[in-house]
């Protein structure tokens, strides 16, 4: 989960509902025209949420544009971590997914069809990619890749191996290595073999699974982790605390690279100052040819200049006025007003960028008690919280858990969710609300007790605002109410993460998907066994045998289709348990200068995609 | 008659301010001759200072009103150009001021200031002013003055200070030296030798004084006239042997009285002049020294006293009170009458003072004691003891 | 005076060991995210967290840690590594320095350049129109945020952004080495904004310290003296009245090398300002302690350099 860019669209964008609300009656006819549509798994969720002002990335143009020319990027903010093994944020994926080559990728206009990048085709049954039903996944990599210089030679199967064992060395410390904890070995691994990973060839990889798990390992094998890495280049570098690959040197694969001594592939000062900029050149070993027709990255542009740092107010005028540039972070408010007042070509709105709810507490106090939770939901004012992050252009009214451009999405209900009374009205319903305080056993209808609610939410942005529609919302319930706003890190690293705080309610999280594999949007968040002391991302504690038992069977279900019915069917347990509340399916604003082709990432929150954004005059 | 190195006549200066026009000085006339001393007294607030300061030119000003004429060596100083004024100062008239401290620009060397004061009017070679620095030093009896000629006022103590300053008015040898205050922030010894100073170096060089005071007894032993000012006016005017022995009008006898004697054997208190100078902005009516006059009559209120001579010669007193009744409660005074006997004397001469009243004020006074030689020997007492000092340092004044 | 130096020096290294610590407590005190969660990532196993805290030397106290700080300073003139991009802080302080100096340099003259004569004129002509139209418009610059005029001065002039596309905006700064003309014209703005407020405030100050001086007896004195009265003014009056503005002009260097953040990072000047206000952001302590250290530093600096200047300026001055 990244919850980073999209909490801070919640916070900047938020604004943007005063101005552009009188354009959000038109957004919201036509998506509820379209929700409960998308049947198909391609694509299911985006291409139902028509939310474009320019080009919508899911129809955008991939293949035949104009080859050359230099993009200025703007990033008021740095980037985090460059090495593949560390790399988990949505401006570092821009950069890693330009420089590095992962088994799996989505094709810019997709969230949920993986196609092969250095593999030579996805792993099936019936390809026998997976075998041993669904323990066992195969897959077979390109044979002429090479790595840039100083390596500079063929990237082998061992090479993917090393990649994502190092995931496993403290001084890499991979982030999400819990999508291979069914590999053999896995769970012991410190940096070194996994028992569980076998390269029987140069161009063939093998990972033998605890549990059918192959569609969550293909899905997580599309991660910048599984980027191949070369050992005898970034061994010595791991051996620091943390390693040195990815913040000194590093060696791509991809169209690009970022430029870097070629004696020694050290970046850092030259192709990377930190705070300051970043420049993406290209990788004279890299072979176009290296590719499956399924995916062929163009790589139009010879250079991309990436400009940290900077005021977000002064960047978008730049990039809105200027060419050949592009936002890479969000849009500041008034920025994303003037590109959809003023240059409605050069701001697009990017569908299933994440969602937001509030986390309630499942395990203590009031909302142990699924009415009250219900209660809550029904009451809450979901309209007034999307018009607070930035209208209906950045956000669509959420009903349940898996949002659009997840597998499940559309089995789940679509737009529409599962149909119980209490996610029916998005203005909020007091006599649905009062029906299930009565059902909890407050014969008025009003909550009666004496217990006081902690609400804990952050201060940045419009967060403050949020948390007071839930906090009206609940007193107008009886509920009493104690109201704490914290910056977004402190909340979730000291209250709304550590279940011994007991926060009863949380309003401001999120949450993005790492993949389009549900699992990656509801373990984490509801799985009972997941709740660790800190750092616990489960922050309403949800631990319901039930639905424990649910997840499990649909992660270990192999095929595809049965899989998304079968985390549909979890999200219904969600939903009818009233977990948590959701608020919004968001939609994340992106904006580029007059004469920029860009390509937004749809699977990556909306990012550029620089081996796909072209210019008009290069 | 000779023409006088400096001749006021009628000088009037006022002020706008927020409040109203500040009647600063008032249309006073006075005259001073070369090698002569002329005292001017009086309260703060009475329009001594301003007038010397507008014979700089240092009045001028957008809010300035000046009229009148002062005549300086044959020209009119009030109608001089700023800059031919300005070549006047520090040369032909130079002007030393009260508190030697703040008057001397701290940053600066003692000898770079006295050098910047000769070559703003002569052209003289750095070197040939700073050796001449050193003499001005030596001059006013700074001893080792070529080693004090290089350091700052703030390594001098205050009467050196002042020394200073008058070496470095005197450094262009004026025909006019005005001294503003020359001894009030210096304690007493220091006071004596400043005066003596200052006199010697008038003996020496010729030059005309006006020594400007609120304390008559500084002035009692240089000054060779003295005129006092009251309310921008000047109220009583003679020599200084007139003014201090028969002084006519109540103001002067109120500043005689608060002169501290240290020959006066009993403990006896000063005896201040009751009640605050007047608003220059909206003066009293009639005779302006009516509200503290304790020997004025209703009319005094509404008639303005014309400086007029005493006795038909050059001692002039703007008084409303008739001569004879002048000098009976001045003798009064001086032997040591209560107020309320001299405040009834001053009300049962009220009517006969139409008449004149020159038989009657001898019959009356004659009964009263003799009065010995005169305030004037008395009060000059203490100033006498100081001046037997030579102009050398005084033993705080030793580094 | 050289003992007086050494003394100063030495409090003032003290002065830094105190103000280090200072920076230690604040930031356990006031509730920060972990470091080591940061840079693990949010989804990082406790395992590796804790990994990350004890190569970060988190895990002793608060003493030990400030400790082997300390030790890092003065023995190996080690200023830590950054958290995030685990670069050493003095080498980033080294790489950002140049731009906070032509940053500071440039609004400095800009500034006493404006600032000096316009108080100096507002005094001698005290109460005219001149005197009244240059205090309102230094009101103006002195009520004005610098953010806002930063932006202000972009949306009109910036040559990317601006309505009057004269001169460059942000994110043009190239260094003085590169190219001294673009070096030149790319922080005529950023200077203008620092030096606007600044400007005014020191043509307030002086004019008012100027207005002071001139009733001083020793001007009475200099005029006496028959002085040219522009002497007067500027080898009497200005040469005092200037005296307390040098001393505000050492100290307002000394914080804005600094680093002057909000120019800093509207114009997108990577300087001391940016490095840190990024560092703050991250949590990325080690770079906040340097920055917080170095801009300590130059205040400290500034002041010995103010008082020793002092001296010069004011003989009644004396250290011992």
């Amino acid at each position: 989960m990244r919850t980073y860019r999209k909490a801070i669209v919640g916070a900047i964008v938020a604004v943007l509902a005063l101005g552009v609300a009188a354009c959000g009656s038109s957004s919201n006819s036509s998506s509820s025209k379209s929700s409960g549509g998308g049947s198909t798994s391609n694509s299911a969720g985006a291409s139902s949420v028509p939310l474009k002002a320019g080009e919508n990335p899911v129809g955008q143009t991939l293949y035949g544009k104009k080859k050359g020319g230099t993009l200025t990027v703007y990033s008021s903010e740095d980037f985090e971590h460059l090495d593949p093994g560390e790399s988990y944020f949505e401006l570092d994926y821009a950069v890693m997914y330009a420089t590095q080559r992962p088994l799996f990728t989505y094709p810019p206009n997709s969230n949920d069809t993986l196609v092969p990048d250095l593999a030579t085709e996805m792993p099936t049954t019936s390809n026998g990619g997976i075998t041993d039903g669904g323990k066992t996944v195969t897959v077979h990599i390109q044979p002429n890749v090479k790595f840039s210089a100083p390596v500079s030679r063929v990237v082998t199967s061992k090479d993917v191996a090393f990649a994502i064992e190092r995931g496993a060395n403290p001084n890499v410390a991979n982030p999400y290595m819990e999508y291979f904890a069914s590999v053999k070995g896995a769970s012991s691994a410190k940096g070194g073999p996994w028992s569980g990973i076998s390269t029987p060839n140069n161009t063939t990889i093998v990972f033998h699974l605890n549990a059918p798990q192959a569609q969550l390992i293909i899905g997580a094998l599309s991660l910048p982790l599984s980027a191949p890495v070369p050992q005898e280049f970034a061994g010595p570098m791991d051996k620091h605390a943390p390693t040195t690959y990815g913040t000194q040197a590093e060696v791509a694969t991809g169209p690009y690279m970022i430029e870097s001594n070629p004696k020694t592939g050290v970046f850092a000062g030259l192709g990377y100052q930190t705070g300051k900029s970043l420049t993406l050149v290209r990788n004279p070993n890299w072979d176009p040819s290296t590719y499956t027709s399924a995916f062929k990255p163009p790589a139009y542009l010879d250079r991309i200049n990436v400009d940290i740092g900077g005021d977000p107010s002064v960047i978008g005028p730049q990039v809105l006025k200027g060419s050949d540039s592009v936002q890479l972070d969000t849009p500041a408010n008034s920025v994303v007003k003037l590109a959809y007042d003023s240059y409605p070509s050069q701001i697009t709105f990017t569908p299933g960028s994440g969602d937001h709810y509030v986390a309630l507490d499942n395990a203590h106090g009031l909302f142990t008690n699924v009415n009250v939770r219900r209660a809550v939901w029904a009451n809450l004012d979901r309209a007034a919280i999307i018009k607070e992050r930035g209208g209906t252009l950045t956000g669509e009214p959420a009903t349940h858990f898996i949002y659009p451009g997840n597998q499940g999405f559309a089995q789940a209900g679509g737009l529409a969710g599962p149909q119980v009374p209490w996610n029916k009205d998005v203005n909020g319903s007091l006599s649905v609300a009062e029906q299930y305080m009565k059902a909890a056993g407050y014969k008025t209808g009003k909550y009666t007790g004496n217990q006081t609610v902690q609400i804990v939410g952050a201060n940045n942005g419009n967060d403050p605002a949020i948390i007071q529609i839930l906090n009206s919302d609940m007193t107008a319930l009886g509920i009493k109410t104690h109201v704490s706003e914290v910056d977004q890190s402190v909340m979730y690293s000291k209250y709304c993460g550590v279940p011994k705080q007991n926060i009863d309610a949380c309003p401001t999280v999120g949450w993005i998907r790492d993949f389009a594999d549900p699992l990656t949007t509801l373990y984490e968040t509801f799985y009972g066994p997941a709740i660790v002391p800190t750092n616990n991302s489960n922050w309403g504690q949800v631990n319901d045998p039930q639905i424990n038992a649910a997840m499990v069977q649909a992660e270990n279900t192999v095929d595809p289709t049965a899989a998304a019915q079968a985390w549909a069917n979890v999200d219904k347990m969600l939903v009818n348990d009233a977990v948590a509340i959701p608020e919004d399916f968001d939609n994340q604003a992106n904006i580029e200068s007059g004469d920029v082709v860009g390509s937004d990432d749809l699977w990556d929150t909306g990012s550029w995609d620089f081996m796909f954004t072209s210019l008009k005059n290069p | 008659m000779t023409e006088a190195l400096l001749q006021v006549d009628d000088l009037r200066v006022s002020f706008d301010s927020e409040d109203g026009v500040v009647h600063a000085v008032d249309g006073i006339s006075y005259a001073v001759d070369t090698g002569k001393t002329l005292g001017i007294v009086g309260e703060s607030g009475s329009g001594k200072s301003v007038s010397s300061l507008t014979t700089l030119g240092l009045t001028r000003g957008p809010r300035a009103k000046i009229e009148g004429r002062m005549m300086f060596n044959g020209r009119d100083l009030l109608t001089l150009p700023d800059e031919d004024l300005r070549k006047v100062r520090g040369d032909d008239i130079a002007m030393i001021f009260q508190d030697p401290l703040s008057a001397l620009h701290p940053f600066y060397k003692v000898g770079v200031q006295l050098i910047e004061a000769m070559q703003s009017h002569r052209s003289i070679s750095k070197s040939a002013a700073h050796t001449r620095a050193a003499e001005m030093l030596e001059l006013v009896g700074i001893p080792d003055p070529k080693r004090r000629v290089d350091q700052y006022p703030h390594e001098f103590s205050g009467g050196m200070r002042q020394r200073a300053m008058i070496a470095m008015a005197l450094s262009n040898e004026p025909k006019l030296l005005i001294a503003d205050e020359p001894t009030t922030a210096l304690d007493v010894t220091v006071q004596a030798q400043i005066l003596a100073l200052l006199q010697d170096l008038q003996d020496r060089l010729g030059m005309a004084i006006i020594i400007i005071t609120h304390d008559l007894g500084v002035v009692a032993e240089i000054a060779d006239d003295i005129a006092v000012m009251y309310a921008g006016r000047i109220v009583e005017r003679g020599t200084t042997e007139e003014i201090f022995h028969s002084p006519q009008h109540p103001y002067t006898w109120g500043l005689l009285s608060s002169i501290p004697r240290l020959d006066n054997p009993r403990d006896e208190e000063l005896v201040p002049i009751s009640g605050r100078p007047p608003s220059l902005i909206n003066r009293p009516s009639g005779c302006h020294f009516h509200p503290r006059c304790p020997y004025a009559r209703d009319a005094h209120k509404r008639v303005d006293p014309p400086l007029e001579a005493v006795n038909g010669g050059t001692h002039l007193a703007a008084c409303l009170l008739e001569g004879t009744v002048r000098t009976r409660i001045w003798d009064g005074i001086r032997t040591g009458r209560d107020l309320e006997s001299l405040k009834r004397l001053a009300a049962t001469s009220a009517q006969p003072v139409v008449e004149g009243d020159a038989a009657t004020a001898p019959e009356s006074e004659g009964t009263q004691p003799e009065p010995g030689e005169g305030s004037l020997v008395e009060s000059e007492q203490p100033a006498r003891e100081h001046s037997t000092e030579t102009p050398f340092m005084g033993p705080e004044e030793m580094p | 005076m050289a003992r007086y130096i050494v003394r100063r020096i030495l409090w003032g290294i003290l002065l830094l060991v105190l103000v280090s610590a200072l920076t230690f407590l604040i930031f356990d005190v006031f509730p920060s995210a972990n470091p080591a969660q940061l840079r693990a990532g949010r989804n990082a196993s406790p395992a590796i967290i804790h990994h990350i805290t004890v190569e970060l030397g988190l895990n002793h106290s608060l003493p030990v840690q400030f400790w082997d700080y300390m030790k890092g300073i003065f023995l190996h003139f080690n200023f830590g590594y950054s958290y995030y991009s685990q670069q050493s802080v003095l080498s980033l302080i080294v790489n950002r320095l140049p731009a906070t100096l032509s940053l500071t340099v440039g609004a400095v003259v800009l500034w006493v350049l404006a600032g000096i004569p316009v108080g100096i004129i507002s005094a001698i002509k005290r109460g005219s129109f001149l005197d009244r139209a240059a205090m309102g418009v230094a009101l103006t610059f002195v009520s004005m945020p610098v953010f806002w005029l930063a932006l202000i001065l972009l949306y009109f002039f910036a040559s990317d952004i601006g309505k009057f596309p004269i001169l460059p905006g942000a994110n043009t700064y190239v260094g003085l080495t590169s190219d001294p003309g673009k070096w030149f014209t790319s922080l005529i703005l950023p200077w203008l904004v620092l030096a606007a407020t600044q400007a005014a405030i020191y043509s307030r100050l002086l004019r008012g310290n100027l207005l002071e001086v001139m009733g001083e007896d020793y001007i009475r004195t200099a005029r006496a003296k028959g002085l040219p009265e522009r002497r007067v003014i500027w080898r009497h009056g200005v040469r005092s009245a200037i005296t307390p503005v040098v001393t505000v002009l050492g100290l307002d260097i000394g914080g804005l090398l600094g680093g002057a953040v909000l120019t800093e990072t509207v114009f997108e000047i990577h300087g001391i300002g940016l490095l840190n206000y990024d560092a703050i952001l991250h949590s990325d302590f080690p770079i906040v302690q340097g920055t917080t250290l170095l801009a300590a530093m130059f205040i400290i600096v500034a002041n010995i350099v103010v008082d020793i200047g002092y001296a010069y300026l004011d003989p009644r001055v004396k250290y011992s």
